[in-house]
């Protein structure tokens, strides 16, 4: 859209429609990324200092226990949840395509849990793997006598339990992103690599799923941002605990911007996972542009 | 209780009751509190001042924050409080947690209450010194905890054939009965960063006492072999806890030694707050020892109260009411017989408390008080310790590695 | 995506069926296992849920977690909602249902008529400035929440207004924008340019174009970008817990206070009541915009 030469009474009326846009990227996004980064290099506790500390505050988080572990299990449930969930979406969204009957039925089952909070996600998931009035113990007095799921109250496990919790809520959303495009696949080829003698597997794995690009981008792309703001459900499920066995990095830095009344490392904190999300995600974000533009210069 | 006290007592009461009186008929002032008292025994204990102060015409607005050991309810007063919504008052434990809130100049000193109430004869030194920050009253103590108490429930342990302890070697024999025995479990925890810091502290007294525990908190000090042997005795624990305990809530761990359930709880004396609540007696249906042993020095824990800078002059007023009728005698009497903690007034009588706070009466008259590693440790480092002994606890890490970690977080 | 915002606007209607297949084939009978096993899995849950919320505290005590109850007890549903406590206070869960309602309805309206407008000025009326915003937004998408609380925090407290209603309504905005000024600016972009230049030789000014023609034009966006906020903040937690204040706790942090206020044990039932009533209203917009939900996600997919 090329720009005219506007009357002046428009470019008022623009400038007064863009006016909360600016405020809210200006200040509440440039603006708190800044100040973050400022309090980051600051000796702040509780409240904000105007001095200049350098690298300090990074230097002592990377000495801390507790913010190292959070980062590995951000990579343990990176792969247990972007994993399972890309997974698991796949297979729905395949076989729901197969002209299932009360296919409606299927969608509104799996989609269902995302409608719900994490706090009550974490709640549900919380009490069944309670290891004495959870699943576990039901199994238990069915019959099965050494049935055991206490995965919350076993450090090395803790991770999945929290992990199946999110994979249970945050499926459905990828399933559909994957039938819509799914949809959109001609039908044509299908026809074409059974004339070939291909199997149906076969034919997803090497002809359907690689024209799925687009859509992992896109699921990978929201799956990675849910991870990154992984609060909720631990703070609701297990607390971190036990230990610190399922502490998870925004965790770490609620915890320290108000209980620990430490700012200055909870900013530093939050600046490393603000450069880790864009270092992640800048080339995604770049090559599904370049593929949009190449859609669009086809239309 | 001799007569005479007994008849101070009154006279001190009537004198209370008329000043109450006097304020109350200005109009009733409208306080808002921040606490974390949520559980049963507690609950009852703060009602009681809530009653208290709408009976002397005020109108009490109680906000009750769950969660973390206070951590959320002082995380929402820092935040309201610089935000410039500061509540009436604010709990908050003995030690520095609000130093840095004073340092900001946002809360008010209570010099003038404390020069009415002559808090200078009233309080033990080493409270006195607790509340005060560079020569000035900043809060109102209201009660005296001690964190480092074992609970026991005497069925249990008389089934499983088991002796009753008075210190920590005994009640690990007791424990192997009560295991043997089967059924029961023996050691009630709640798997909390917090709580299991107040285990491990108890076994560092048990330990060494008072001077390892000046050498750990005070001198920062991670190396000694007291403080190793007190690592190891305390990873020896987690043989007698059940698998549900990662997350437990205190109370629930002490519903579990009420209902014989669980034979021990190494726990603060507000848990009797929850037996109170539940009809039981110390020395009828339960026991308790100091985890030190009896002549253990009383880390002083408990809770006071803080009040922000306001806007308002009636809000003034209102703190001023509020701190002098949580340090009355008759408030001090009746919110320390339903919260499980001793008053820090020595001029109140004890005679009617149990035997479990007899002792910690016991403690203050002979002065041996300790000061507690809340008033030792900043927030960040308290919390980086327990962090580390939590991580100890919970996962297969040696005690030589819990070591390292725990001396650097002491350092910060 | 391919997916652009032109066929958001229409309801895509699912493939032709084709003549159904005979049920009865090794393979069908694998595809109907799966998809009942995996039906399973999603709706375990909710079963042992609604169960438990219906129990009584005997019940509870017996850990039998499949059983239905010998009497369903309603007034568990009732004390969750009206006399359980929290901490001191018995009211039961029904103020943090009222803060939520209060809050989300403002939000939405107010969040939603704002990202319209961006995506509106946006595409139609180009400006150097706009377009250096909107790659603000762009990337503004993916920061995590976490740097900027502490920011918000100390902004708010300059303002005099945090902990307030005021505070939370804008923490809902804010964060809300990005993806919603993207949303509409990519359906903006999808609608001929022809019907923009007509509309402005008819005269019509930045405004009335915007209210006349393009704002209704756009109703299928304005559904979607309201269902993805009244969800949203319904479901959020942590926001309300640092932004909302006491008075205005969204429902699902009384939740969460009231799970963990506890005397001598849980009461796993009243718990799964009170989270059952916070998840009711999502739950009903959910199953009663159907399709549109779907197109929801599928647009906030629209990101980058």
């Amino acid at each position: 859209m090329a720009r005219s030469a506007r009357p002046k009474r428009l470019n008022l009326a623009l400038h007064a429609a863009l006016l909360p846009l600016a405020i809210t990227a200006l200040l509440a996004y440039v603006g708190s990324v800044i100040w973050s980064i400022r309090i980051s290099l600051s000796s702040s506790k509780l409240f904000p200092r105007n001095d200049w500390v350098g690298l300090d505050q990074f230097q002592r988080l990377f000495e801390t226990d507790r913010w190292i572990v959070s980062l590995q299990h951000m990579g343990v449930l990176a792969v247990v949840y972007i994993l399972g969930v890309l997974v698991l979406g796949t297979l729905m969204a395949i076989f729901i395509d197969q002209q299932v009957r009360a296919e409606s039925w299927f969608r509104t089952i799996f989609l269902y849990p995302y409608a719900m909070s994490f706090v009550v996600t974490g709640l549900i998931w919380q009490w069944l793997f309670n290891p004495t009035l959870g699943l576990q113990n039901a199994l238990r007095l069915m019959g099965w006598e050494s049935f055991t799921l206490d995965w919350t109250v076993q450090p090395d496990m803790v991770l999945y339990a929290i992990g199946l919790a999110m994979v249970w809520q945050g499926s459905g959303t990828t399933m559909a992103i994957l039938l819509a495009a799914l949809r959109g696949v001609d039908e044509e080829q299908w026809k074409a690599a059974r004339l070939e003698g291909v199997s149906k597997p076969r034919y997803y794995l090497s002809v359907v799923l690689p024209q799925l690009g687009p859509a992992y981008a896109t699921a990978f792309v929201l799956l990675a941002v849910a991870l990154v703001r992984t609060f909720d459900v631990v703070a609701v499920m297990t607390s971190g605990g036990p230990g610190d066995a399922s502490e998870v990095p925004a965790k770490f830095i609620i915890d320290h911007l108000f209980g620990r009344n430490n700012i200055g490392l909870a900013s530093a904190a939050s600046v490393v996972m603000l450069v880790t999300v864009f270092t992640v995600l800048a080339p995604l974000l770049y090559w599904r542009s370049k593929v949009q533009a190449r859609q669009n210069a086809g239309h | 209780m001799t007569m005479t006290m007994n008849i101070r007592m009154k006279q001190v009461a009537a004198a209370a009751l008329i000043s109450f009186g006097a304020i109350g008929a200005a109009q009733a002032q409208k306080a808002e509190v921040i606490h974390w008292w949520t559980s049963g025994g507690e609950a009852a204990a703060i009602k009681e001042f809530a009653t208290m102060y709408t009976k002397a015409g005020g109108t009490w607005v109680d906000t009750p924050i769950a969660g973390g050991g206070g951590a959320q309810a002082r995380t929402v007063m820092a935040n309201r409080t610089m935000g410039g919504d500061a509540p009436t008052a604010a709990q908050y434990n003995y030690g520095k947690q609000y130093e840095e809130i004073i340092k900001e100049g946002l809360l008010n000193d209570l010099d003038d209450v404390a020069k009415k109430g002559n808090w200078d004869k009233l309080l033990p030194e080493k409270i006195r010194n607790a509340v005060k920050v560079n020569g000035k009253y900043f809060a109102v103590p209201v009660n005296l905890h001690n964190e480092n108490w074992v609970w026991f429930n005497k069925a249990v342990l008389a089934k499983a054939g088991a002796k009753e302890p008075t210190n920590m070697d005994e009640m690990f024999a007791a424990m192997d009965k009560v295991k043997a025995a089967g059924g029961v479990v023996p050691l009630a925890l709640g798997g909390q960063g917090w709580q299991e810091g107040i285990t491990f502290r108890g076994v560092l007294l048990a330990t060494g006492g008072q001077d390892l525990y000046l050498k750990t908190f005070k001198d920062k000090d991670a190396s000694t072999p007291g403080f190793r042997k007190a690592v190891e005795t305390f990873k020896k624990l987690k043989g007698y806890v059940d698998p549900g305990s990662p997350g437990r809530d205190w109370n629930l761990a002490t519903g579990m030694v009420i209902e014989g359930k669980a034979a021990f709880q190494m726990m603060g004396d507000w848990a009797k707050g929850e037996f109170v609540n539940a009809g039981k007696t110390a020395g009828k249906e339960y026991g308790c020892f100091m985890a030190g042993g009896p002549k253990m020095p009383y880390a002083i824990g408990g809770d006071v109260f803080v009040f922000p800078k306001q806007k308002s002059a009636d809000s003034a007023a209102a703190q001023k009411k509020l701190a002098e009728m949580m340090i009355s005698p008759e408030g001090q009497v009746a919110f320390n017989n339903k919260k499980g903690s001793i008053p820090i007034r020595t001029d109140v009588d004890t005679s009617k408390m149990d035997i479990c706070a007899q002792a910690g009466v016991q403690a203050i008259k002979e002065n041996r008080l300790l000061q507690s590693d809340n008033e030792l440790l900043s927030p960040d480092a308290k919390g980086a310790f327990e962090d580390a002994v939590s991580k100890y606890w919970n996962s297969s890490q040696s005690a030589d590695d819990a070591i390292k970690s725990m001396a650097v977080a002491l350092k910060r | 995506m391919s997916t652009t915002a032109a066929s958001l606007a229409t309801p895509t209607t699912p493939r032709g069926q084709r003549p159904r297949r005979p049920l009865v084939t090794p393979a069908r009978i694998g595809i109907y296992a799966f998809l009942l096993t995996t039906s399973a899995f999603f709706l375990l849950p909710l079963y042992v849920m609604v169960v438990t919320s219906l129990k009584s505290p005997e019940e509870i005590r017996q850990a039998l977690l499949f059983a239905w109850p010998a009497s369903p007890q309603f007034g568990n549903w009732k004390e969750a909602w009206s006399s359980a406590c929290i901490a001191l206070a018995c009211e039961g869960i029904q103020g943090g249902f009222w803060n939520s309602i209060r809050l989300v309805v403002p939000a939405t309206i107010l969040s939603v008529f704002l990202a319209a407008l961006n995506g509106y000025a946006l595409s139609f009326w180009r400006s150097r400035w706009g377009d250096i915003l909107f790659g603000i937004m762009l990337l503004g998408a993916f920061v995590p929440f976490q740097v900027m609380i502490y920011p918000l925090v100390a902004w708010f407290r300059l303002g005099g207004f945090y902990n307030t209603y005021w505070a939370i309504l804008l923490v809902h905005c804010i964060f809300g924008m990005p993806v919603l000024t993207l949303l509409f600016r990519n359906y903006y972009i999808a609608v001929p340019n022809e019907l923009f230049k007509a509309a402005r030789i008819d005269g019509g000014g930045f405004w009335r174009i915007f209210f006349q023609l393009m704002l209704p034009m756009a109703t299928p966006m304005l559904i979607v970008a309201t269902i993805l906020q009244v969800t949203g903040i319904w479901n959020d937690y942590l926001f309300g817990l640092i932004f909302a204040g006491k008075d205005n706790y969204p429902m699902t942090v009384q939740l969460n206070n009231l799970v963990n206020t506890t005397f001598g044990e849980r009461r796993y039932h009243i718990d799964m009541a009170a989270t059952i009533l916070t998840s009711l209203v999502p739950l009903a917009v959910y199953f009663f915009s159907g399709r549109w939900f779907v197109r929801g996600i599928a647009a906030g997919a629209v990101k980058g």
